[in-house]
């Protein structure tokens, strides 16, 4: 066991700190604001620090251990009949590459947020929140089973709704709870893919007989040569059918947790949250679970595209299912951000838009590529968030210097829109000098870390055949020409031009300790393509796969294929894994370069060349169909036609049904008048003189005992009481004389 | 007299020193109460310790001939599907009394002994191991059950009270006929003789099935005899509503397991299917009805027809995920859905109303309180690593596997599993609205938060939310060799049929 015997410690530093903020973490700072806000955010920073050690020293164990995985059980969860879970830890490289985004971005994030949050009066409860959230995703990463993923899956759908309604109390100007509203939007979108979460298995286990990941993909593989039959119950299926419909309900968890059509529509509302969190959870760490989900159960999507089932229908295969998903995702959210001033939600389904990416690359069999773009992504997209977040400080601090001098327009003031935004590059040098690394690297501009990331995603897609990765490919070029519009535009709203607003105007740089950490991530966003840094040319690669030594090309994917055995099976012919291209593929790196070159420049120096003069001029695409896009998707369909519907389905069944109908109709009118009506005829015209007969003295017995009740109230309770109690203590004597004697 | 009986009669005692401690102030008479319910559970506990794990029959009997000319005993006994739901009632019980403190102002002394005949009487229904005796029982909860609504209730309670004991009685006549019918025919009421005895009715179980179901339906309440229990829920005292929620439901759900199985199997496997429709009826209905209540209290009675659907789908799963799962999930329903009660006779007991739009904001005036009740509603809307997921999650894996169900039972899981979201959808918009939101009704900014009373009652609850959410394997192998041994009886007979 060695050192892999301090794994659980993972996920006892954020506990220790939840306990910590959430039971005394308040008396600190209300004994005292300065050194209590101090302790109690640096108290959950240090949590997450030691999480982020243990994380290193788990990584470090790994390669003692030539990268096999190792299993740390702590306890037995849940044991009925032949259905086994243990609360156990998988140490992997998988879980291991997930543990160190997490904790490492976390305790970044951790830091700024002691900044951000200050001030705010439940500043110890955000901490509580946070530290929560660190555990349950680190279950989520480190279980060795599916139960146990979940566990993390719906504990961070947990966080995620109390984070985002952090300031539950907040109203909009029409009344609406707003930050409560999108809390609860979160969790039900997210309770929908878990639907299929559950489902999914529950379908795993009575095929496989587990639920822990390596007997499960084990004897998939086993069941997959033989060629056995499912058979559970009386149900019989063949294994092909039964993964298509496990894997394609993995595919609808993933799309609620990761953002993915139908059930995106939770996660720009989510940005109602603060800004650390979407930074953390809303970008980094947890919406990239349906991406780990995946990569996780590569041998069940590799089995599925090796026996090449279709779902019927719609006739494609549930991993192409996860690509196409993916792509269309990708377009249709990079869409959507062209019609945004928020400067939040551009970034929102931005990040809605690189989640498809990930999941599209998944799909296709590109496991590395997509890890890759979610590591890159996590970076690029946490600094954009936390720049973002310096720039709403920077913009309300200029409007609370603003509101000094005049007391007249702070109620309709807005921080985070753009328009009123506008040359804060001069205001806020370093925020504007992070978060122009980040937006490049975001677009895919050469050598920074998206670039890479991406281009190994397109290589993928474009070197692949078969009509699928063709049009995946063209989708996801278009995506990330969009990408870097989109960017573009903000940057040019944000940071160019002139101030539009007084607010803008007074804006001012943030404190150290919330650039600081903007300065490291943007340092990852621009080293973080060595990760798995291609080979510039075919024989390089050859060469160096003759002398074994890579150096620090495709250092991830040597990394990471010791967890994903699909790699493996593919080299025994069992599967057909797509292969990734490991070196340069010149021709698609050119095109996404230029393309994304031509979008910045486009956006910057042609559509909005001469736009925004003031706060309230149009967008020049408001006129085009484009602008569709900020009305037609779905959320407008949710809103408008399921949830009412809904609600008057409920009042329907509600009202109308249950209790018109059922209870008040039927059973006081039908059967108790009819009852009642039989009785008074039974008694007053059959017989007159008493009780006679079992209905008249059910008829009777109503009376009596409402008779009783009537004593009770007037104050003969306490006889009746005792009659009871008399009767009660006879039939008790006759019981317990033979028991006693 | 064994430990059984003893356990059983023990608030007896309690009841004896209420009545004859007539001067004594009202506090004197709830510390009686209170330490009665502690002693009560306490007793349970030294169950629980002569309690052997593994064994499947009957333990620690207590058997003695009863009425001879008859066939009738008096025979007590327990075994892993009545343990849980022993333990269940007197931990309720000793959460539920003092929980009347405030509550219960006028005519303590008659309350007090109502409640602790209430529990002789759940007692000896999970306890009675003769069907006469058993029925007995089940017909004497009804009374103190029907005082404690008549006579502490709200403003409908007579009516609600009448209601719930004509209901409940009308449905158990039937049982009472197929009692008799079977006591005839084997000359004996004792469980463990007509089940080794059940060929002997065999020809008419199917009817003897419905007989039971119905009595034991009405209880639960499996859609659509659900009729009255949101009068019951809405008008009983806090205290009842969390016993009612807590243990008096769960006799239906013991019921099925402890008779219906057993004695009818043939027609268990029969009717499995159409039970498990109305159980997903139920799971859905009662989530989408509970979804439009505008009293906080009705919303809660309601979501308990959500939840033992969840239950019964388990039971007629007929496997051992399934029945395990339903038995531990009862009990998670007694702990959730009695905290949820408890949780609202907080807040009525300081703003006397149970209406939601007149609440918002809590959280601010209550935060303690409002951090435990969102606990409570993530338990009950099945959070895994609390207590109601583990119960879900295995009735729901009980179902997809089970033979019971046909050659496509997932399309059962799949309609059971939406419960799930709705769940999610009337939970946290009742939590959105009451808890969430500005604290814009001035009369909410008085709220207090709990006392020292009141937390202790919501951290008993706490302990095994997370208990059981987190490491169940205990709870479950203090059944496993009774439902295992019951499963296999049923799944002779299965394969018997096939």
């Amino acid at each position: 066991m060695g050192i892999f015997g301090l794994a659980p410690l993972l996920l006892v530093f954020p506990l220790i700190g939840v306990l910590f903020n959430g039971l005394v973490g308040r008396r600190f700072v209300e004994y005292n604001r300065q050194t209590g806000e101090k302790w109690s955010g640096w108290f959950g920073s240090l949590m997450a620090l030691s999480a982020f050690a243990i994380a290193v020293a788990m990584f470090f164990g790994l390669g003692a251990h030539e990268f096999h995985a190792e299993t740390v059980v702590l306890f037995d969860w849940i044991h009925v009949g032949d259905f086994y879970v243990p609360w156990a830890m998988q140490i992997d490289t998988l879980s291991v590459t997930m543990m160190l985004v997490v904790t490492g971005v976390g305790s970044l994030i951790h830091i700024y947020a002691i900044g951000y949050m200050h001030g705010d009066p439940n500043f110890s409860r955000f901490f509580t929140y946070l530290n929560l959230f660190l555990f349950f995703m680190l279950i989520l990463v480190s279980g060795n089973n599916y139960l146990m993923l979940f566990v993390g899956w719906e504990g961070v759908g947990l966080c995620s709704f109390l984070l985002i309604g952090f300031w539950f109390d907040r109203v909009n100007e029409k009344g609406e709870t707003m930050n409560a509203n999108a809390a609860r939007k979160a969790f039900v979108a997210n309770r929908v893919g878990d639907l299929a979460m559950i489902l999914a298995m529950t379908l795993t286990f009575w095929t496989f007989k587990s639920l822990e990941f390596q007997p499960v993909f084990d004897s998939a593989v086993e069941m997959f040569e033989s060629g056995h039959m499912v058979h559970f119950g009386a149900f019989e299926a063949t294994l092909g059918g039964v993964l298509t419909a496990i894997t394609a309900l993995f595919l609808a968890g993933a799309a609620g947790k990761s953002a993915q059509i139908p059930l995106y529509v939770w996660l720009p509302d989510a940005m109602a949250g603060p800004t650390p969190v979407s930074a953390l959870i809303h970008a980094a760490t947890m919406v990239t679970s349906g991406i780990y989900l995946i990569v996780r159960s590569n041998v069940l999507f590799e089995i599925v595209r090796a026996s090449e089932v279709v779902i019927p229908g719609i006739n494609i295969s549930s991993p192409d299912l996860v690509a196409l998903t993916g792509a269309a995702t990708a377009v249709f959210a990079g869409l959507i951000a062209f019609t945004q001033f928020d400067i939040k939600k551009v970034l929102a389904y931005s990040t809605v838009s690189q989640l498809g990416f990930m999941i599209a690359a998944v799909g296709m069999g590109a496991y590395v590529a997509g890890m890759f773009h979610l590591i890159t992504h996590a970076f690029f997209k946490a600094l954009l968030f936390l720049g973002s977040g310096s720039v709403i400080h920077g913009m309300e601090h200029g409007h609370h210097h603003l509101s000094h001098g005049h007391h007249d327009e702070h109620d309709t003031f807005d921080p985070q829109d753009m328009r009123t935004m506008g040359g804060l590059r001069h205001k806020m040098p370093t925020t504007f000098a992070v978060y122009m690394i980040g937006s490049l690297a975001l677009a895919g501009i050469v050598p920074l870390a998206g670039f890479w990331s991406k281009d190994e995603i397109l290589a993928h897609a474009g070197t692949n055949p078969g009509w699928i990765f063709t049009v995946v490919y063209w989708m996801l070029t278009v995506a990330a020409f969009c990408t870097a519009f989109y960017m573009g535009r903000q940057l040019k709203m944000t940071f160019f031009g002139k101030p539009r607003h007084a607010a803008a105007e007074h804006a001012e740089e943030s404190s150290p300790l919330m650039t600081r950490p903007l300065m490291v991530l943007a340092a990852l966003a621009v080293l973080g393509g060595l990760l798995n840094f291609p080979f510039f040319s075919e024989s390089a690669y050859k060469a160096a796969s003759e002398a074994h030594d890579y150096g620090i090309n495709l250092a991830l994917e040597h990394w990471l294929e010791h967890s994903i055995a699909s790699f493996e099976l593919s080299e025994e012919g069992i599967v057909h894994m797509p292969h990734t291209p490991t070196w340069i593929q010149f021709d698609v790196a050119i095109i996404s370069t230029i393309l994304a070159v031509v979008a910045l420049l486009a956006a910057v120096f042609l559509v909005y060349r001469n736009r925004w003069q003031t706060a309230d001029e149009r967008d020049p695409l408001q006129s085009t169909p484009i602008w569709w896009m900020a009305v037609l998707p779905f959320d407008t369909l949710y809103m408008k036609g399921i949830i009412p519907l809904f609600n008057r389905l409920a009042d329907f069944l509600g009202y109308k049904i249950d209790w018109d109908l059922w209870h008040n109709f039927v059973h006081e009118r039908i059967i108790r008048d009819t009852f009642v009506g039989f009785a008074n005829f039974a008694s007053d015209v059959l017989d007159r003189q008493g009780v006679d007969g079992l209905v008249n003295g059910a008829g009777q017995l109503t009376r009596w005992l409402s008779g009783g009740l009537r004593m009770s109230q007037t104050g003969y309770a306490r006889t009746y009481a005792l009659s009871i109690l008399l009767g009660t203590v006879a039939l008790l004597a006759y019981f317990l004389w033979p028991v006693i004697f | 007299m064994g430990i059984l009986s003893l356990l059983t009669f023990f608030p007896l005692i309690g009841v004896v020193a209420l009545l004859i401690m007539r001067k004594a102030s009202d506090n004197a008479l709830k510390w009686v109460a209170i330490s009665t319910a502690i002693a009560t559970f306490g007793m349970s506990l030294v169950v629980l310790g002569q309690f052997e794990t593994g064994v499947a029959g009957l333990q620690l009997i207590d058997r003695f001939e009863w009425i001879e000319a008859w066939g009738i005993e008096y025979h007590m006994g327990i075994d892993g599907i009545s343990i849980l739901m022993v333990l269940l009632t007197t931990f309720i019980m000793m959460l539920a009394i003092p929980s009347s403190w405030n509550a219960i102002s006028s005519q303590v002394r008659q309350y007090y002994i109502f409640m602790l005949l209430l529990e002789v009487g759940m007692l000896g229904v999970f306890l009675a191991q003769d069907l006469f005796l058993f029925y007995i029982f089940w017909e004497f909860t009804l009374v103190p059950m029907y005082f404690l609504i008549g006579i502490w209730g709200g403003k409908n309670r007579v009516y609600a009270a009448i209601k719930f004991f004509l209901y409940t009685m009308a449905g158990s006549l039937l049982m009472l006929l197929g009692i008799l019918y079977m006591g005839i025919t084997n000359d004996t009421f004792s469980l463990p003789d007509l089940i080794s005895g059940r060929a002997a009715f065999a020809d008419v179980q199917n009817w003897l099935f419905l007989g039971f179901a119905i009595a034991f339906a009405i209880k639960v309440p499996i859609f659509p005899f659900h009729s009255w229990l949101p009068d019951a829920h809405t008008e009983a005292p806090t205290a009842g509503s969390v016993i009612l929620a807590g243990v008096l439901l769960k006799m239906g759900t013991y019921g099925f397991i402890r008779f219906n199985l057993p004695l009818f199997p043939e027609a268990s496997v029969e009717f499995a299917p159409a039970i498990a429709v109305l159980a997903i009826i139920g799971i859905i209905y009662g989530a989408i009805v509970s979804f439009a209540q505008k009293d906080v209290k009705k919303l809660v009675a309601y979501s308990s027809i959500s939840h033992l659907g969840f239950v019964m789908l388990g039971i007629f799963s007929l496997n051992n995920q399934g029945i395990q799962g339903a038995i531990l999930q009862g009990v998670n329903h007694g702990i959730s859905s009695g905290a949820l009660f408890f949780i609202v006779g907080v807040l009525y007991e300081q703003r006397h109303t149970r209406e939601i739009k007149e609440y918002g904001g809590v959280w601010k005036a209550m935060p303690v309180f409002s951090a435990l009740t969102l606990i409570v509603t993530l338990s009950s809307m099945g959070l895994p690593g609390l207590n109601g997921f583990v119960g879900e999650f295995t009735i729901l894996l009980g179902s997809m596997g089970a033979e019971s169900l046909g050659a496509s039972p997932w399309i059962f899981t799949a309609f059971a599993t939406t419960g799930v979201i709705l769940a999610a959808v009337y939970l946290l918009w009742m939590f959105q609205r009451v808890f969430m939101g500005p604290l814009d009704n001035p009369a909410n900014e008085k709220l207090r938060d709990l006392n020292s009373g009141e937390l202790a009652i919501m951290l008993s609850f706490m302990l095994f939310i997370i208990w059981i959410g987190v490491a169940p394997s205990g709870f479950f192998s203090l059944m496993d060799g009774t439902v295992s041994k019951l499963v296999a009886d049923i799944g002779s007979v299965l394969l018997a049929g096939q």
